[in-house]
């Protein structure tokens, strides 16, 4: 957790590098929005080219832009991990994450067996790069924090992903042959949504919630063992797809699981010592209680069986999910660490958490996200609300992009034209 | 463990006083809130005294390192030390938004310090001294005043 001979910041990414992926992620988030009112509803509902096109712009544009992100800040500081010439690294990733993506929605969309090809060893390669980076320094630590094994699985679930995404791309351009292209389509999405996303934000969840919102501790049992089990389970999840068995119990068990972590998440939530209920508090609950919807729908589906409807609410209710939990992390750390780096480097007059992004603007987030949502929800049963609701996901993003860049430009400002004490 | 105990018990005492004073401003109540402020200070910073004088010299002398771990949380403390004479400056002005908006960094600040502490620092000191020197360690920092 410490790091020999130097301030776990300093083997941080200059936080302007960190803003980067932020703002990339919400630039996604708006491509996202403005996709989803050119295809219209009749496209999104039935047409398969323009719903992986969706799921991507979402699951590597969006989420894994904002992920790598709060990793390359993170990692230093909760996991005592240096990653050295961060900004070098970071910045390589990020052009091969961006121009991957575009190569990968351009492929979808015209079909050039080629640019499969190109596509898979740019994205493919450029994301492989970068969670082999961390997961390399994750193995060395000698001293694991609570957050930090968990971390590395995730790294490791999504690096699995990423290589039958590979797989996935490649038979699909004809390289290799697609005998397994369904099991491994269904292994891909699994360890993406669950062995990446989730367990990531399980992980982190385990330091962060305690440290922002001063909560009693995680069970240790569960912070332990938990990112574990959910991963092991995963694996094995895979092997029963692979061998053409029935995946019910697997499924049943990672719903529970999930299930029982939102439950504790929540009752710590409830335990804090702070009075304040701030809106990232009020991000944290929606997205337990948004993660519980999924898996009790997931456990319909797989006892019982959900039509089409139901399925479609489960899918963006575990989007809602993950999003409520990366909108009350920005909220919380672009503030913080444009005050802390800043006061580091000693200017005098560093900007306040609440200079930079008032918590009045993050609730005002709040009613827009949960607005989003519940149209969202509307949208599965009366498709009229289709194109408010993609309206809303273009607000919502416009939203956050607003205020990271007036971060960007408030971080800027102070380092140009404030004093600055030497220490 | 004892280490870890004592001084895990001093971080949850910091906590409580903490939360005690952002609840008075909260209210409105400033008078409550400087009163409280200034036991959450003052523990605050004895807690840091008894670490800067005591535990950390023992432990530098026992791993020979001064220039690791307690040397980062050296400099934590002073930024902590710092944000603590704002906070009173804002309390004393009775400024509701920018005691909160202080009060936000310190706790981040804060806890993320002293989960660094309590996972590793404390728990290596336990872990590699002696029992005696322990023993000794805690009850010189337990006269420890500011
Ligand atoms: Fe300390
Ligand atoms: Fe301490």
């Amino acid at each position: 957790m410490f790091n020999q001979g130097g301030l776990s910041l300093e083997q941080a990414p200059p936080f302007l590098v960190v803003l980067r992926f932020f703002i990339t992620a919400t630039t996604f988030g708006l491509l996202l929005g403005i996709s989803l009112l050119a295809y219209g509803s009749e496209l999104f509902y039935i047409d398969y080219t323009t719903q992986i096109t969706l799921i991507h712009i979402l699951a590597i544009g969006v989420m894994a832009s904002f992920m790598f992100g709060a990793l390359f800040q993170m990692l230093p500081v909760i996991a005592g991990v240096v990653i050295q010439t961060p900004t070098k690294k970071a910045m390589l990733i990020l052009a091969l994450l961006t121009t991957g993506l575009i190569t990968q929605l351009l492929t979808f969309n015209s079909n050039i067996s080629l640019l499969y090809a190109v596509s898979a060893f740019l994205l493919g390669g450029g994301l492989l790069h970068a969670t082999t980076i961390m997961i390399r320094r994750l193995v060395k630590i000698a001293d694991h924090s609570t957050s930090s094994k968990g971390m590395l699985l995730a790294l490791i679930g999504f690096s699995l992903a990423i290589l039958l995404g590979i797989y996935l791309l490649l038979s699909l351009g004809g390289y290799v042959d697609a005998t397994f292209l369904i099991q491994a389509k269904e292994a891909h999405y699994s360890f993406a949504l669950f062995g990446w996303v989730a367990l990531l934000i399980v992980s982190i969840s385990f330091q962060v919630v305690e440290m922002f919102y001063v909560t009693p501790k995680y069970p240790t049992l569960l912070s332990n063992y938990l990112p574990l089990t959910l991963f092991s389970l995963l694996v094995l999840k895979t092997v029963l797809i692979f061998s053409s068995i029935n995946t019910q119990m697997v499924d049943g068990l990672l719903a529970i699981l999930f299930i029982i972590y939102a439950g504790f998440t929540l009752h710590r939530l409830y335990k804090r010592k702070r009075p304040t209920s701030d809106a990232t508090v009020w991000f944290w609950r929606l997205g337990m209680g948004l993660l519980i919807i999924t898996m009790l729908l997931f456990l319909a589906d797989t006892t019982v069986g959900t039509d089409a409807s139901l399925k479609f609410v489960s899918y963006f209710t575990f989007i809602g999910f993950a999003l409520s939990i990366v909108f009350a992390m920005m909220y919380k750390i672009v503030p913080f660490l444009t005050w802390f780096h800043l006061s580091n480097q000693g200017y005098i007059e560093a900007p306040m958490m609440h200079e930079v992004i008032h918590p009045k603007k993050a609730k005002n987030h709040f009613a827009i996200h949960v607005t989003t949502l519940l149209l969202w929800g509307l949208t599965a049963f009366f498709s009229q609300f289709y194109i408010l609701a993609s309206l809303m996901v273009i607000i919502s993003f416009g939203w956050l992009l607003y205020h990271l860049i007036y971060a960007m430009k408030k971080y800027n400002h102070t380092q140009k034209h404030t004093k600055k004490m030497e220490w | 463990m004892i280490i870890s105990e004592y001084m895990r018990n001093e971080h949850r005492e910091c906590d409580e006083l903490f939360a005690d004073t952002e609840k008075s401003v909260i209210d409105g109540d400033f008078t409550k809130a400087e009163e409280q402020f200034l036991l959450f200070a003052d523990k605050t910073l004895t807690h840091f005294k008894k670490e800067e004088e005591s535990l950390f010299p023992t432990f530098e002398e026992l791993t020979g390192n001064t220039e690791g771990p307690t040397r980062v949380m050296r400099f934590e403390h002073e930024q902590v030390r710092g944000l603590l004479g704002k906070m009173a400056e804002s309390v004393e002005n009775k400024e509701t938004d920018a005691y909160l908006s202080l009060a936000e960094s310190m706790m981040i600040l804060l806890q993320q310090h002293n989960m660094k502490e309590e996972q590793m620092l404390y728990a290596m000191c336990d872990r590699m001294m002696p029992q005696e020197i322990k023993e000794k360690t805690l009850s010189t920092m337990k006269v420890i005043e500011l």
